[in-house]
């Protein structure tokens, strides 16, 4: 299901040709506005669709099995931790979902300068970062001692 | 210098008259470009039937008042203070061209018509409103043109490469930056030099004014309308958005 | 590019250089940046690490969490249950390994702020399954290559790494790679003491089963271009079990997952006239497999036997009945938010169709093959094991190292490591990030570099761009050149040799010795023509080098197909010359070497350790 730009909503900003992990949103030469340059290597990831702050940003189903008069729309509300779908049939049914997408404001991950640096022992170990703490357990499960090695 | 009307300057070779209908012609050419862009690709067409299967769509109908207020907003934040653009540097840049090209007009309207000769005396802050327009322009555009066009700052393009939708901000630039350099080559007596940057200053002015055809200028107007389209279609239910999300209403998990 | 651009070459000095910023690569980059503080930790990404990837859409399960805190599952069972499901041939050492971490990767995740489902009783995870457990993951990408990006000393974005670097005084040790930016062709030289390898393995290798537009629509990210194993072939790496390529069972066209569904909302398929059919075929797969047809849960690739056969006896289409199971509203939002979250176009498609599941069946259908090492597959290089227990001939260095020196394998481009899926790979790469740092502490002297040998890439790698600009002066215009051929032109030739003499669709997925061998053939043809590439920007300059990583990794997975006389996995691809299982003769993995001396593909077999019972 390529994307498609609407011509009176982009005003050209670039976050769609920045977030493209298919690297085919690309700027049209005439308008100076988005598009997509590659439909056929467009997976409808939907990473340009949530990016675009003027929802200018749109699918339409890949011509070679989808039908026509659909619509599947997100907002990504990244303040509140939400996305929000709606989805209408061709038929004209409708069909809404809201889910959340983190519990933890964004940037508030760790730093490894924040935390103590690895001891000898710790780096001599299988132990991966924070383990065993992070597992949960004890220790480390290892097979050592119970294979011929 | 920046109070010495450059029009009235050289009314005795160009005479008013010509500079006048120059303007009239310039003018023409914009409604002209606009109006045979907008036959000759049918967008017109295209807006008013996507308006109409649009409130077709409606689930709140908007009445008289709601939809007059909201072209009110339309016109005084997406239109006088730019609110369109999402990002502030493209934002500021935006307001700078578009005021400055405003009060640049506006001088030069003003000047050409009502001050046309050396005889009438020119109010100082016409010449002034004129050059600080055209300075606003300048400021605002290279700004945009090296440090802010997407195809540039995004697109890993040189600034120097030139693609069709640089028309109208190339035209405009080199319009205001050669009328700039002939007023004060102008006021400071380098005839020969004024010359050269007047004939320059009236190339651009005309490339810019008669290549609305092909140029981004017709946006100017375009834009405005599908701005109040969007606020419309958000207010009377036609959208196919979402609505923003009530955090507080999740959905059982 | 043009007149007025010029062409800088920029060299980034680094310790550790992780090559991919997926999942793995993002888990390497996090671990690294601990154990390496007084360290440089750099991570090259050909698109933005902050939706690139397999997981750019986000994911609605992590099918890899053992539950240890509960005693749900042990990672000794994960290893059975791998080894099951891939017919008994699995590095049993490097599944132990990630399944004895992966609880406390999946437990950062969650204080990271993945949206974790609970279960309402007991508070815990919610399982979908024995291994899976459900998550709101839209932002599953984003929350991790956070992470990444507060554990990484630098990030560049939209860098194509095209080729490694060897040291000159040991061509078996890796020095560091080269790529250019996708924005500005800029040509760039990473120094490395240390590679790990996190890149994409390899959609598009076979033709599509949809060839226009919805070529984009293929089940694992069109962006995988097999840079896995195109980066370490060339070099001389060893790869493991390329043969094992998976073939999906999922929603028709659009790929939509099944896993929720068969284990959540207990959907189940039906043939055209209503029946289920797999039991009809369970005597055909024990005459072609053994006992391996009585393992429980029955082995992916033998499910999808049955839906082949099903479907070849003229009794398709094959539906999803999910009708009972939508009638509940939970389980029908469950249904959906699995698509919107992790495989959009799905509900696209259904909104198309007008196929709402409480009312109508949905088609399934079997996937053209892919290669990758994270699913129900596990294609990739052959590395070395954890220092604890692996057996001795499967450790000959640091773990996850490759056979060359200072080079390491996390995610889809390790092989042997069945079932281990996004929180897996994110934890292999942590395992890799960690070896990495051990490795650099240990070595002696720094890799040295062969400036003539980055001189004759660079020139290598804008080739395509040269060729283009000026072939194009013969013709007129248009894409037909007789000195030139288009990246897509070069795709679509290498997908219809795989298709045809490799076993992918067309072929109902058979093949042979004389199919394999014309195969080779034509590839070889290919991989000449490869050196005529013509791009004419900077974005089909990147495709050009992705059309070229998964050229070496279709000609890895025809040597390896080849060498391979039996059918190990049908469902996955047949032998039509050796049709049946051979535990005999061919319970062992297949290492696949390419020697950059002599040019020839060097073939050989490993022994598979049951370390666990």
């Amino acid at each position: 299901m390529p994307t498609f730009v609407y011509m009176t909503r982009c005003d050209g900003c670039g976050e769609c040709v920045d977030i493209c992990p298919s690297d085919i949103m690309h700027i049209d030469p005439t308008y100076r506005r988005a598009y997509n340059i590659e439909p056929n290597f467009c997976w409808e990831c939907y990473s340009c669709v949530k990016a675009c702050p003027q929802h200018a940003i749109d699918v339409r189903g890949y011509a070679d099995f989808a039908p026509l008069g659909h619509s599947v729309r997100v907002r990504r509300e990244e303040e509140k931790g939400t996305i929000s779908w709606r989805i209408k049939f061709r038929d004209g049914r409708e069909k809404n979902f809201v889910s959340p997408i983190r519990t933890t404001p964004w940037g508030s991950i760790e730093d490894p300068k924040d935390f103590p640096g690895p001891t000898l022992e710790q780096f001599d170990s299988q132990e991966l970062w924070q383990e065993p703490g992070a597992l949960h357990i004890d220790a480390l499960p290892t097979l050592a001692g119970k294979v011929k090695v | 210098m920046f109070t010495i009307n450059p029009f009235a300057e050289i009314s005795a070779t160009v005479s008013p008259t010509v500079m006048q209908w120059y303007i009239i012609v310039m003018a023409l050419f914009v409604a002209g470009g606009t109006l045979f862009d907008m036959i000759h690709k049918k967008s017109a067409r295209f807006f008013f039937q996507d308006w109409g299967k649009k409130r077709a769509k409606a689930t709140k109908p908007l009445g008289g008042g709601e939809v007059a207020s909201l072209a009110i907003k339309t016109a005084v934040v997406d239109v006088l203070a730019s609110g369109e653009f999402c990002k502030v540097p493209r934002r500021i840049a935006h307001l700078l061209t578009f005021y400055g090209f405003i009060a640049y007009l506006i001088a030069t309207i003003m000047m050409v018509f009502s001050y046309p000769t050396p005889d009438m005396a020119t109010p100082a802050y016409l010449p002034q409103l004129w050059y600080l327009g055209a300075a606003m322009v300048m400021v605002g555009g290279y700004w945009f043109w090296f440090f802010i066009r997407v195809d540039v700052l995004y697109e890993g393009n040189s600034p120097f490469r030139l693609i069709r939708a640089d028309l109208f901000v190339v035209s405009l630039l080199l319009s205001v930056t050669f009328g700039f350099l002939w007023g004060l080559t102008q006021a400071s007596g380098a005839a020969g030099l004024a010359t050269f940057f007047l004939a320059l200053y009236v190339l651009a002015s005309t490339v810019l004014f008669a290549g609305v055809p092909w140029s981004k200028f017709s946006h100017m107007f375009y834009k405005p309308a599908a701005a109040f389209e969007k606020n419309v279609e958000e207010a009377d239910g036609s959208t196919n958005m979402p609505p923003p999300a009530d955090s507080s209403n999740l959905g059982a998990h | 590019m043009g007149l007025f651009n010029s062409r800088k070459t920029i060299t980034v000095e680094s310790d550790v250089l992780v090559i991919g910023g997926g999942f793995g690569g993002c888990g390497a980059t996090y671990e690294a940046g601990h154990w390496g503080r007084d360290m440089k930790v750099v991570v090259v990404e050909k698109a933005n690490i902050e939706r690139s990837g397999a997981v750019a859409q986000g994911l609605y399960a992590i099918n890899c969490y053992m539950g240890m805190q509960w005693g749900e599952n042990q990672p000794e069972d994960h290893v059975r249950y791998a080894r099951n499901d891939l017919m008994g041939l699995v590095r049993e050492d490097l599944g132990y390994d990630i399944a004895r971490h992966v609880d406390s990767t999946v437990h950062k995740f969650d204080e990271w702020g993945l949206p974790m489902m609970k279960d309402p009783e007991t508070g815990r995870y919610q399982r979908e399954g024995k291994w899976q457990i459900m998550i709101h993951g839209e932002s599953y990408k984003p929350i991790i290559a956070e992470a990444a990006r507060k554990s990484a000393d630098e990030v560049y974005n939209r860098i194509m790494v095209t080729h490694l670097l060897t040291d000159k005084k040991n061509p078996n040790r890796v020095a560091g790679a080269v790529g250019f930016s996708v924005r500005n062709g800029n040509f760039y030289v990473f120094k490395a003491k240390a590679v790990v390898i996190a890149a994409g393995g390899a959609s598009h290798i076979f033709r599509p089963r949809s060839v226009g537009e919805g070529m984009g629509r293929t089940w694992y990210a069109p962006w995988s271009s097999a840079s896995a194993y195109g980066l370490p072939l060339p070099i001389g790496a060893k790869m493991t079990q390329m043969e094992n390529r998976i073939v999906l069972a999922r929603f028709k066209d659009g790929y939509g997952p099944v896993g929720a569904y068969f284990l959540h909302l207990k959907t189940y398929t039906k043939n055209a006239y209503g029946e289920q059919y797999e039991a009809k075929w369970y005597d055909e797969i024990k005459e072609m497999v053994g006992d391996y047809a009585d393992k429980e849960p029955m082995p992916t690739c033998l499910r999808n036997h049955s839906m082949i056969q099903e479907i070849a006896a003229g009794r398709g289409p094959i539906y999803m009945e999910t009708r009972e199971a939508f009638q509940d509203p939970h389980k029908e939002q469950v249904g959906w938010e699995n698509f919107l979250g992790m495989t959009i176009g799905q509900a696209v498609l259904w909104a198309a169709q007008n196929i709402d599941p409480k009312e109508r069946m949905s088609e399934l259908t079997t996937s053209e093959p892919y290669v990758m090492g994270s699913h129900a597959t596990c294609s990739g290089a052959w590395t070395s094991g954890p220092d604890d227990y692996a057996p001795a001939d499967y450790r000959w260095g640091y773990n996850r190292m490759m056979t060359v020196e200072g080079l390491f394998a996390a995610g889809d481009a390790c092989g042997g490591t069945a079932h281990k899926f996004s929180s897996g790979s994110f934890t292999e790469g942590r395992i890799a990030g960690k070896a990495a740092i051990k490795y650099i502490k240990d070595l002696g002297e720094a890799p040295q570099f062969d400036n003539a040998e980055i001189e004759k890439l660079k020139t290598e790698v804008y080739q395509p761009m040269e060729n283009y600009d000026v072939g194009r002066n013969e013709i007129v215009a248009g894409t037909v050149s007789p000195s030139y051929i288009s990246p897509l032109q070069g795709l679509q030739r290498l997908e219809k040799i795989m298709d045809e003499y490799c076993g992918g669709t067309s072929t109902s997925y058979m093949t042979n010795e004389p199919m394999l061998e014309r195969g080779l053939e034509l590839l070889g043809m290919l991989k000449e023509d490869a050196d005529h590439l013509g791009a004419d920007s900077l974005h089909q300059l990147q495709r050009a080098w992705e059309l070229n990583h998964r050229i070496w990794a279709s000609e890895s997975v025809t040597h390896h197909t080849r060498f391979r006389t039996e059918t190990r996995w049908p469902g996955y691809y047949y032998r039509g010359d050796h049709p049946k299982l051979d535990d005999e003769d061919w319970h062992c993995f297949t290492l696949g070497r390419y020697n950059p001396d002599s040019k020839d593909w060097e073939m050989e077999k490993a022994p598979v350790h049951h370390i666990i019972d």
